[in-house]
């Protein structure tokens, strides 16, 4: 143990890590109440990093010529050692992501966690949620398949029914008329440099808005009282709570086991689970392949484009929901927390996500 | 204001997979006059639609002829139209694409008595509907229309393991592509496996059908050895992909187990 002593002396008498160690792991404390969904961000941390990991590692391989890439992702899947498991990762670590993603705002839904003053908090959520939907729209395309080129073909072409800018935003997309290289040679670059950028900085100002103002309590129990934020900057303190490590972070620890199991589970037993034959087949702009569908998590967005007469309304219905949602904390300003006192809040939560399911499951099936 | 336009044009962006589907191609214009007609001018459609040439992009210019972009030029001779030919100029008609097997129909009993009006290539496998080949197209009700079933027989039982074998072997390249493997060359062996093999047996010929399976067997079993090879790599992966996933799943319990012990220690 001397040695290890040794070494943690010589750091801390430079960088003082004891103290921090003090002040902000064994001195964070968090509300004594705090249940397992508190864990997604932390899970969501490591989900992250296994992304950029794994994308480095595709990186070294990948091509991004619209000649050279589907041959690229082959190799990566047949020659690279271990390719296909970084490249299962990934993939599958996006679909991951996004079910960790939802569910982390629907608990923050229904604990109403946004309350508070933490406007700040829910808005870089959000935009984070938004901005990995756009790295696996990105992503979707690089692998050059016939599923990449026609999804990006229909994605891009619903953005010519704005009315006005939209024929130019189409263009703006895919760099020319059609999905072609230049398509490929944008969406390569937004995926690997200019949303992962944003998101890291996004990442960083939602943790600091977390930390800054503190964990809010979960709404539960006998004494638990809503009351109404003051009117200045307070951090909410736990002062009767536990600490984040070890104490917390144990719970954290296991919840990340837990989903990295979820994620080998679908590589080893369910690998073609998130891959449609079109996945592998090399893109043909000459050939439509039948039955094209977005990924799970569009589905809704994209069925919900059929059920209206015109594509602008839907794309309206939509924007609405979306602008909705974002403004939220602005719009529901009561103080009130708790689910139980809240029944209207909870009968829309339910019915929206079963609407969603069921609008996802019709997109699937139609 | 500025905030509900950013949403918006965020919003756009990641709702743009969610348009229909684009439709299929134009059809040619053979498809759009002959779609639309009563009869036996309009009928070759829908069966054709169901073929296995449709399935793989054959349409009807390719064995017809003529140009499917003008609608003046569609039928024209000076285009190439050939239209529907004759009996005994079928397996010729049909060896434009499918040689080899035409040449083996030809030098076989079939072929030789084509004058006289044996069998040729759509009496088996008929026309516009045509299906993927398979050995039920040899049955006593087909064969014993012409001729008696028994020599139909003995052929039948000899393809039958080399049939299926090529048909194993084709549906688990089909697995192992799904799963992201490439099989292109193994696919591309198949393929040149199962032609050699039409080509015997379109000579109806029981002792050179006996002789020469046995060499598409062995050129198969190759391929079959590749994908075992595969599978073992898989079988590999799923092992040592199951031992790292339960110590994941022991590591989350050892964990929620701590976690146990301080919750106790907490309330106490």
């Amino acid at each position: 143990m001397q040695p290890i002593k040794m070494l943690v002396d010589f750091v801390d008498t430079r960088l003082g890590v004891r103290d921090l160690y003090n002040k902000e792991l064994h001195g964070y404390l968090l509300p004594r109440k705090v249940n397992a969904w508190y864990t997604l961000g932390a899970v969501l941390l490591v989900l992250f990093k296994i992304q950029i990991i794994t994308g480095i590692l595709l990186l070294m391989f990948y091509v991004p010529d619209s000649e050279k890439a589907f041959a690229s992702v082959q190799a990566i899947m047949n020659d690279v050692p271990y390719g296909w498991l970084f490249r299962m990762l990934h993939a599958v670590g996006a679909n991951v992501i996004m079910i960790a993603l939802l569910l982390h705002m629907l608990s923050v839904l229904f604990m109403s966690s946004y309350k508070g003053r933490r406007e700040f908090t829910w808005l870089t959520g959000f935009t984070i949620l938004n901005l990995t939907m756009g790295l696996c729209l990105t992503g979707y395309l690089l692998p050059w398949s016939q599923l990449s080129f026609w999804a990006t073909t229909v994605a891009t072409d619903a953005a010519g029914a704005i009315p006005v800018i939209g024929d130019y935003l189409v263009e703006f997309l895919r760099g020319g008329a059609t999905v072609g290289n230049q398509t490929l040679g944008r969406f390569f670059a937004l995926h690997v440099v200019g949303m992962p950028l944003i998101l890291l900085g996004l990442i960083g100002v939602h943790l600091f808005c977390v930390k800054r103002r503190g964990i809010s309590a979960p709404p539960f129990g006998e004494d638990y009282k809503a009351s109404e934020p003051l009117p200045f900057f307070e951090h909410e303190k736990h002062k009767d709570g536990i600490p984040f490590f070890p104490n917390y972070f144990v719970k954290d620890a296991a919840v990340i086991c837990f989903f990295i199991a979820f994620m080998l589970a679908i590589i080893f037993y369910a690998p073609g689970l998130f891959f449609p034959e079109s996945a592998f087949q090399p893109a043909d702009p000459f050939l439509t392949p039948p039955h094209i569908k977005p990924e799970w998590y569009f589905l809704w967005a994209y069925q919900t484009l059929k059920i209206f007469p015109s594509e602008i309304i839907g794309l309206g219905v939509q924007g609405a929901f979306m602008t909705f949602l974002a403004l939220l904390p602005f719009i529901d300003r009561s103080p009130e927390r708790r689910p139980g006192k809240r029944p209207l809040f909870i009968t829309c939560y339910v019915l929206t996500i079963l609407v969603f399911v069921a609008i996802s499951v019709w997109g699937h099936y139609s | 204001m500025i905030r509900t336009s950013i949403s918006l044009f965020v919003l756009m962006l990641f709702t743009l997979l969610a348009a229909p589907a684009l439709v299929l191609a134009a059809d040619t214009v053979c498809i759009e006059c002959h779609g639309g007609q009563p009869g036996p001018l309009g009928e070759p459609v829908g069966q054709w639609r169901t073929s296995v040439h449709a399935e793989n992009g054959i349409s009807c210019h390719e064995c017809h002829g003529g140009d499917p972009t003008d609608y003046a030029m569609a039928m024209s001779p000076d285009k190439g139209f050939i239209g529907a030919p004759e009996y005994a100029d079928v397996p010729d008609f049909c060896g434009r694409c499918h040689v080899g097997v035409a040449d083996a129909y030809k030098g076989g009993a079939h072929g030789q008595a084509l004058e006289a009006g044996a069998a040729q290539c759509v009496v088996c496998h008929g026309n516009h509907a045509i299906q993927r080949a398979n050995l039920d197209l040899i049955n006593e009700e087909a064969c014993s229309q012409c001729h008696s079933y028994e020599r139909a027989a003995l052929i039948r039982l000899s393809l039958v393991e080399t049939d299926t074998m090529i048909n194993t072997t084709e549906a688990d390249l089909e697995r192992l592509y799904r799963l992201g493997f490439a099989v292109d060359e193994m696919e591309d062996g198949l393929f040149n496996q199962r032609n050699s093999f039409h080509r015997i047996f379109h000579g109806v010929d029981v002792e050179r059908v006996r002789a020469e399976t046995a060499d598409v067997q062995a050129e198969v079993g190759k391929i079959s050895n590749q994908v075992a090879e595969i599978d073992t790599t898989i079988q590999e992966r799923k092992l040592w992909g199951s031992a790292v996933l339960g110590l994941f799943i022991l590591a989350g319990v050892i964990f929620l187990l701590v976690r146990k012990a301080y919750e106790e220690e907490e309330r106490g």
